[in-house]
């Protein structure tokens, strides 16, 4: 008897020890972090986990918080769980203060009704460029200042080029590309590298040879839309790009062409640091369209946002957050970090001014179309992911272009 | 009995196939000291010619806080799994009590959720009661992964000890606890030892619930300070690899200890026939 | 045992007993009755603690995920709460979508073949390591190396083994004049490479577990069997897998559980790709909840259910088979 009620009250005792650790741990833990639940403490989220706090951005950010007389905990996580993580903040009140987004993940979030308007906060977005601007607006609202935008276009290793006597300027329109990737196979180099994978990452790539073809998004399967598909898939098929652009991120699909056996790599604005560390010539033509011209080219870059807060007193401090990252000389300093392109215009003459590299970028954004413009909105993702899908359906062999683009626009009709 | 030359022949059979299972141990080896432009490189370079130590560098400025607080996590996990576990094995084990068949299909059930379900679930559990972004809510949550399995374990090993060592100690008066605690765990240390290196194992590798539940705090484990070199547009693959070849050893030095308990065997010496 | 200790009692008390033998027969009885009691008491003592912590840590999640799946949830009602309940609407859309064959089929098979060989692996290398040569420890310690690294480098060196262009395993094959198999690339190889990697990482567990398991078998055994002459099949027939028989099946039931969960590995391989081409319910209910700029968590966690579902009619089966084996 003694014995069992020793044992009961033992295990009672461990039951309470449990719980009441989880208190305690939680008690001293309350100082330190939660909006709204302490004053001085500023939650700061972006996508940028190699920049650690010595870093440039790092140092900036804390320097922003403490001009606006608050104490800033920055956090950075992988782009594409930041959005999701925003969600299930959101969802139990503990969302960020301030949050820099992938644009088109921008469309979701106000979906959700987790973002302010920058005309409710008084944040000034006159001087951004229209088109930069326009892949965080929605309703003619923009929910977002963009901290800088990049592009796609085409690199080229200049070195194999000539030895294929192919000449960079003759690349003009869809034909002339695939003839070049010819003569540079015959010359026992390989073509084109680009990423086709099962993500966002892929449908940015393929945009511009959509657009470049006049596809449009809400018509998938349109005869425009077979003809850039079947442009990847012939590349594919023949050679002149290798089957793993079906796994390539744009990472991989750089250190392939870093490697030095490929002509053309199709990349971003961000690799401009990099092109430079590759060890040959390079050069940069803007994509072409299939019949000739730039194809049309998608907006990437985040956006600096505001989330909603139970304590609207905390927008003061977030605003001032907001507008000291976003300003002028702040830009200048991040954008060239970030080698992203800037949203307004004074400061992009100071960036071609310093770096004169980045003058045909500067061109290409200014071209460049958000990805949930043209009133697309959130609709976008629900066409991006069949969008892919179609994609690595088509390349891989499993449906025909056509059969995998009809599929897609079922898809992304239903919604 | 078996000539020398017989054992010797296992051996290197045993070495060849330790081998090829840990080939792909081998090609992170290789991958962790390539320089970044042969990263792709057709064909591969089986054997590392440009070595470069950039990764492993990276690794020690960087990631040695990352691996104590993984070492932390793990051994916290190890032991809320054993308080948890042990009991409630040698109960469903010896102690019959009511509903003990419920129980063990709970557990079961237990395991087949997937992790992100849970992790979803904690985060506003831990939210309400301030766990997140800790490293002992952290513990908490790893031992979900191990609790259920512990307890399977610790009721199989303990179902096969004979019941006469139990009735000994009671003839001796012990009361339930003392038996459990004098008699029974020390001759289940087999099984004390293989609940805890799943459960450390479990824990040192869980990257969910770490994700989800520890992603903003300062005390965080090894595996999101992998994700350290994944940024927005680049990946570092010399550096992850470096990380998780680094953060293998102490795992590794402590499996090769272990291993000589899971051998022993459940009543060794304890009763006599 | 017991007898003896009631009898002890008893014959402490005599005074209260009384002198006649119903008296007795009725002390013994309360006797036992009380210990019972005490007995039950105490396996609650002991079980109180876990199922406090089932409860809580379990069941909550259990049911946010049912309650997820029952549901109409958009992103902004997931975020503000206030979801229309859409009964089992989530459910038909995802039987529905054209996803649902090829995920079904590639997590049966993904899911037996990974356990099939596993098994079989880990039994042979357990039959094999038992022998006690010399370095049989250590090299079973070695074997345990795939688990301890984090998924991302177990996945990613692994999909950087397969890649067709620069991966090692299409090189070794061009040395044997092989041509290079696209591993990841085409829908027919996809799921296999995914399986072969799920393999590489399930051995240990089979290994530690059934070795275990061998360690319980009596040397004296197989000691008589060979003074019998039997061969060493044989007494792996005979002996050794009828007496594993237990470990055999909790580790084929809980391999099946976890294999059924997988998820992390297939993810970072080939995010269920090409097209559908390794996709099974566990990523497919990741890729609708977070694989997509616009989440869908009503069919994430309808799949979810489905998969705990599945694993559930197996947990069953089990037990029944237990049961009857025990009966």
């Amino acid at each position: 008897m003694r014995n069992t009620r020793r044992t009961l009250l033992t295990a009672i005792a461990a039951v309470g020890a449990l719980t009441s650790v989880a208190a305690c741990g939680g008690g001293s833990d309350s100082s330190a972090s939660g909006s709204g639940k302490s004053g001085g403490t500023y939650n700061f989220w972006d996508p940028y986990p190699q920049f650690d706090a010595s870093s440039a951005w790092g140092k900036l950010v804390t320097k922003c918080g403490t001009d606006a007389g608050a104490k800033v905990k920055r956090t950075s996580m992988d782009t594409t769980d930041l959005g999701n993580k925003a969600l299930l903040a959101a969802q139990q009140g503990n969302a960020p203060d301030v949050m820099l987004v992938d644009n088109p993940v921008v469309s979701t979030l106000v979906e959700a009704g987790i973002l302010n308007k920058t005309s409710d906060l008084g944040l000034d977005t006159a001087s951004i460029q229209k088109n930069i601007l326009g892949a965080g607006t929605i309703d003619n609202a923009s929910y977002g200042v963009p901290i800088g935008a990049n592009t796609l276009a085409l690199y080229y290793n200049k070195k194999i080029l000539s030895a294929a006597h192919v000449d960079p300027a003759s690349v003009k329109d869809w034909n002339s590309l695939t003839a070049a990737l010819k003569k540079v196979k015959a010359a026992g180099k390989k073509g084109i590298t680009f990423s086709a994978i099962n993500t966002e990452e892929g449908s940015f790539q393929f945009l511009p040879w959509f657009w470049g073809a006049g596809g449009d998004l809400t018509k998938l399967n349109s005869a425009k839309g077979v003809a850039a598909l079947s442009l990847w898939k012939q590349w594919v098929d023949g050679g002149y790009a290798p089957k793993d652009v079906l796994q390539n991120t744009q990472t991989t699909s750089w250190q392939e062409f870093a490697t030095g056996d490929y002509a053309f790599s199709e990349n971003g604005t961000w690799q401009l640091g990099n092109a430079d560390k590759a060890g040959f010539p390079y050069g940069v033509i803007s994509i072409p369209g299939q019949n000739g011209g730039s194809a049309p080219v998608p907006t990437g870059g985040e956006f600096v946002t505001v989330p909603v807060q139970k304590d609207s007193s905390r927008y003061d401090v977030s605003k001032k957050i907001v507008t000291c990252l976003t300003n002028s000389a702040n830009l200048l300093a991040t954008d060239t970090t970030l080698t992203y392109v800037a949203p307004t215009a004074q400061v992009q003459a100071q960036q071609v001014k310093q770096n004169p590299e980045l003058k045909p970028w500067v061109g290409a954004v200014a071209a460049a179309r958000g990805r949930t413009s043209g009133g697309l909105g959130t609709k976008y993702p629900t066409i991006s992911q069949p969008l892919w899908t179609a994609v690595q359906n088509a390349l891989s062999g499993g449906k025909s272009p056509q059969a995998a683009l009809d599929a897609a626009q079922t898809a992304a009709s239903k919604g | 009995m078996k000539s020398p030359k017989g054992k010797r022949r296992y051996t290197v059979i045993g070495v060849l196939l330790t081998a090829l299972m840990l080939f792909p141990v081998y090609w992170m080896i290789n991958v962790s000291i390539t320089p970044q432009q042969d990263m792709r490189k057709t064909p591969p370079d089986l054997l590392p010619l440009h070595p470069t130590f950039e990764g492993y560098r990276a690794v020690l400025d960087d990631q040695m806080p990352y691996l104590g607080t993984s070492l932390l996590i793990g051994l916290g996990t190890v032991a809320l799994t054993l308080v948890l576990a042990a009991p409630a094995g040698f109960a469903l084990a010896k102690l019959r009590p009511l509903g003990g068949g419920a129980l063990g299909l709970t557990l079961l059930v237990a395991q087949m959720i997937p992790g992100i379900v849970m992790a979803m679930g904690f985060y506003g559990i831990f939210l309400d009661l301030d766990l997140l972004n800790s490293w002992w809510g952290l513990i908490v949550a790893d031992s979900t992964i191990a609790v259920p399995f512990g307890v399977m374990i610790f009721t199989a090993f303990m179902s096969g000890i004979p019941g006469e060592l139990i009735s000994a100690a009671r003839i001796d008066g012990a009361g339930t606890w003392r038996t459990f605690r004098s008699v029974v765990l020390p001759v289940s240390r087999n099984a004390v030892v293989t609940v805890s290196l799943f459960s450390f194992l479990w824990a040192w590798s869980d990257f969910v619930f770490a994700n989800t539940l520890d992603g903003g705090g300062s005390w965080r484990p090894i595996t999101l300070g992998i994700y350290k070199y994944i940024g927005n547009n680049n990946q570092e693959w010399n550096a992850i690899m470096a990380t998780a070849v680094v953060a293998s050893i102490p795992a590794a030095v402590l499996l090769v200890l272990a291993q000589r308990y899971v051998a022993a065997g459940v009543t060794a010496g304890a009763v006599k026939d | 045992m017991t007898i003896a200790r009631v009898d002890r009692r008893s014959q402490r008390s005599p005074a209260r007993s009384g002198a006649t033998g119903t008296g007795q027969r009725t002390d013994a009885s309360d006797l036992r009755r009380r210990q019972r009691r005490s007995s039950r008491l105490t396996a609650l003592a002991f079980i109180a603690p876990l199922v406090v912590y089932l409860a809580a840590f379990y069941l909550y999640p259990l049911y946010r995920n049912l309650d997820l799946s029952l549901r109409d949830y958009t992103v902004r009602s997931f975020v503000q709460g206030d979801a229309p309940f859409s009964g089992l609407d989530n459910f038909r859309t995802v039987l529905d979508d054209p996803t649902f064959g090829p995920a079904m089929r590639h997590t049966v098979i993904f899911t037996f073949a990974s356990i099939a060989f596993q098994y079989v692996a880990g039994l042979a290398l357990a039959v094999f390591f038992n022998r006690h040569f010399r370095l049989a420890g250590t090299l079973r310690a070695l074997f345990l190396i795939p688990w301890l690294l984090p998924l991302i480098v177990s996945a990613s060196t692994w999909s950087w083994m397969f890649n067709s262009e620069s991966g090692v395993i299409n090189y070794a094959l061009h040395l044997v004049g092989v041509s290079p198999v696209d591993w990841l690339n085409s829908p027919d190889w996809a799921l296999t490479s995914v399986v072969i990697a799920n393999i590489w990482i399930g051995i240990p567990f089979n290994l530690v577990i059934l070795y275990s398991g061998l360690q319980n078998i009596p040397g004296e055994l197989y000691e008589a069997a060979s003074l019998d002459g039997a061969g060493a099949w044989q007494q792996f027939r005979r002996i050794t897998f009828p007496l594993l028989r237990p470990v055999s099946a909790i580790t084929l039931l809980l391999g099946l559980v976890y294999t059924l969960k997988v998820f992390d590995l297939i993810w970072i391989m080939t995010k269920g790709g090409p097209g559908d081409g390794s996709s099974t319910l566990a990523t497919w209910s990741y890729q609708l909840g977070f694989g997509t700029l616009l989440p869908k968590f009503g069919p994430g966690a309808a799949v979810g259910n489905i998969l705990i579902l599945i694993a559930l009619v197996f947990g069953l089966l089990y037990i029944r088979v237990q049961r009857r084996q025990e009966a």
